[in-house]
């Protein structure tokens, strides 16, 4: 719920910094469409497009084999594995 | 020829002169396959998001560069029985966006590799809040 709250208004984010390419290295910038668990959220919650929203899934499924975003946090990763690298 | 790029991650345990040898490594396995590397960007020794074989660190290097489509497998497979890298990931830039976005980041790592002399070693890299992308011919 409370993550719903945080995307109040809908409006696709990389349409509007007309963004054309993503850099699965840039770890800070996937950060938005990840939630706590770092799963990928969905777009009816971020107001990603389409276009865009199939864009981040790719990066993020890319961060993730090069060990830059967890595939899974459970309760024992997340006492382990903050948010350090990512901000 | 089309554009590539690499990212490695070479086991924490080796000394600095061994990373930096094993790089050297890699590189050579591009350029042997008949690669032409475009840039290099040291990212430097980062926390994993996961263990891999146990390590909790890692150094990551990106390469980028362009050869032939069909030298890939070979390169995979040569990466495959280096047992310093942890894990390694290729990206393929095929289409014309991609491409340019694949020169913007050889820029990039150009500038990077120019600028900073001091900050080689910085554990974190820190990330540029916004992502520029210019409509910029090649
Ligand atoms: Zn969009």
């Amino acid at each position: 719920m409370a993550e719903r709250r945080k995307y109040k208004k809908r409006y696709c984010k990389y349409c509007e910094a007309k963004v054309d390419f993503m850099d699965y290295k840039d770890v800070g910038a996937l950060r938005f469409s990840l939630s706590e668990r770092y799963k990928i959220m969905p777009r009816r919650l971020t107001g990603n497009c389409k276009r865009h929203q199939d864009m981040i899934s790719t990066v993020i499924k890319r961060a993730r084999a090069a060990a830059l975003v967890p595939y899974t946090v459970t309760r024992k990763t997340v006492v382990t594995a903050p948010f350090e690298n990512l901000r | 020829m089309r554009h590539y790029e690499n990212l490695v991650i070479v086991k924490p345990t080796l000394t600095a002169e061994e990373i930096q040898a094993s790089i050297k490594a890699i590189e050579e396995i591009i350029t042997s396959n008949g690669g032409e590397i475009a840039a290099t960007d040291a990212m430097g020794m980062r926390k994993l998001a996961y263990p891999l074989n146990k390590n909790e660190r890692g150094y990551f290097h990106v390469i980028y560069y362009s050869v032939a489509p069909s030298a890939i497998n070979e390169i995979e497979r040569r990466f495959r029985i280096n047992e310093d890298l942890l894990r390694f990931v290729t990206i393929k830039y095929d289409t014309n966006r991609e491409v340019t976005a694949w020169n913007q980041l050889v820029q990039k790592a150009h500038k990077k590799a120019s600028a900073p002399a001091g900050e080689a070693k910085v554990e974190e890299v820190i990330i540029p809040a916004g992502i520029d992308e210019d409509e910029d011919a090649e």
